[in-house]
């Protein structure tokens, strides 16, 4: 709320809905107790405002105040709706998960711009130029063609890491006392799986005719490296998390998150090529390497490497 | 004068409409249409919206401007697991 009493008109719609809430809340309550209750099905509200347009071109309403001639009427309409209503007309939690357009570092006029035309992320600006074409938004946006590629290349899913993750710790199980034996050698537990530093995958471009074509970079892992932490940008699309594959058999993934995958890996692998596909169809292809490393050091969570 | 919070009024208007126990009557639907004034205050950083009855049913000079309100209420079917819709 602005010094003059002005208010901005989502502010406002939020005010109110929140106290219908705390109505039918409060209503709901009282039903436990009382066999008998009502719901506020709707209101209307004729609101005498006056409309003006800030310095930032947003939309601010003020009140009227006392003997104050001149106010527009407001007519808003609040009515219940049901959770399928909800869902069909809201946008869902998942397309928010993209970066913001400040994020994309695009100036705020640049950002009220793409916001009246419905576009509050990359994500959304990435739909509508697959759409429309990034010339037409950039056109009607008023905003260069340059400064959009620049920030829809901060949404494209991608792997920036991975890392093997320590085993997980086994339940404890009590056994009964061997009989007297002369003592085996007790086999060392093999240390646990060291971060790896992994070069990003080459870009997907034809190779020059004269330079031999680079394989896929090399992740040495230690033998007996069950889970593997992906860690990138979009990794769950519309049709799932990105899919895995060990040597073309598909891996199991125990963690799926938007920017992390934990991948399980089959007990006894020997390495072999790793595909990772992601949601845009790109694939991020690995060189999986199996050798015992003492020199690589402890495991360090803290880590991260791209 | 002390400023009722728009949910609070609301909330006194839909009690209106409950008949007295043993009354034996139900009201089934009601349909309110009243003049409230409004004004806004902010709370903690949020915008609190608040709404009380006219001063005075007389039009005076520096009174605050009325504004129309309507409300529909219903009673309300409590499925058996009492959780609501």
């Amino acid at each position: 709320m602005a010094g003059d009493g002005s208010f901005l008109v989502e502010e406002f719609i939020d005010s109110i809905t929140s106290q219908l809430d705390r109505v039918q809340d409060s209503l709901r309550v009282k039903a436990v107790n009382r066999p008998l209750t009502y719901a506020l099905k709707d209101m209307s509200l004729e609101l005498k405002v006056f409309v003006e347009l800030d310095t930032q071109g947003k939309v601010r309403f003020r009140t009227s105040g006392p003997n104050e001639a001149g106010a527009s009427v407001v007519q808003l309409g609040f009515t219940t709706i049901t959770k399928p209503m909800i869902e069909e007309n809201t946008v869902s939690l998942a397309a928010n998960r993209s970066p913001s357009l400040e994020e994309a570092g695009l100036a705020p006029d640049e950002r009220l711009r793409l916001e009246r035309m419905g576009v509050r992320n990359v994500g959304q600006l990435e739909r509508l130029q697959s759409s429309a074409g990034v010339q037409s938004v950039a056109r009607l946006a008023e905003v260069p063609v340059d400064r959009l590629r620049s920030a829809l290349v901060l949404n494209r899913p991608k792997v920036t890491g991975v890392r093997p993750l320590p085993p997980q710790p086994a339940p404890p199980v009590v056994r009964p006392a061997p009989p007297v034996q002369p003592a085996p050698p007790v086999p060392r537990p093999a240390p646990p799986a060291p971060p790896l530093r992994v070069p990003a995958p080459p870009p997907r471009t034809p190779s020059l005719p004269s330079r031999p074509p680079a394989g896929p970079p090399v992740l040495k892992v230690q033998p007996g490296t069950r889970r593997i932490a992906l860690s990138g940008n979009r990794l769950i699309g519309d049709d799932g998390p990105a899919s895995v594959r060990l040597n073309n058999q598909p891996l199991g993934v125990s963690e799926a998150d938007d920017d992390r995958i934990v991948i399980e890996m089959p007990e006894d692998h020997r390495g072999g090529a790793l595909e990772i596909s992601l949601p845009d169809g790109t694939v991020a292809a690995y060189e999986l390497s199996v050798e015992d490393g003492e020199s690589w050091g402890a495991w360090a969570p803290d880590e991260e490497y791209s | 004068m002390a400023w009722n919070e728009l949910a609070d009024t609301l909330l006194q208007l839909v009690e209106s409409v409950s008949p007295d126990a043993g009354s034996g009557l139900v009201v089934t639907e009601a349909e309110l249409e009243m003049p409230l004034e409004v004004s806004s205050a902010v709370r903690q950083g949020r915008l609190v919206f608040c709404a009380s009855a006219p001063h005075s049913r007389w039009k005076a000079g520096f009174l605050p401007p009325v504004h129309r309100t309507r409300i529909r209420v219903e009673i309300d079917e409590i499925p058996e697991d009492g959780r609501g819709r």
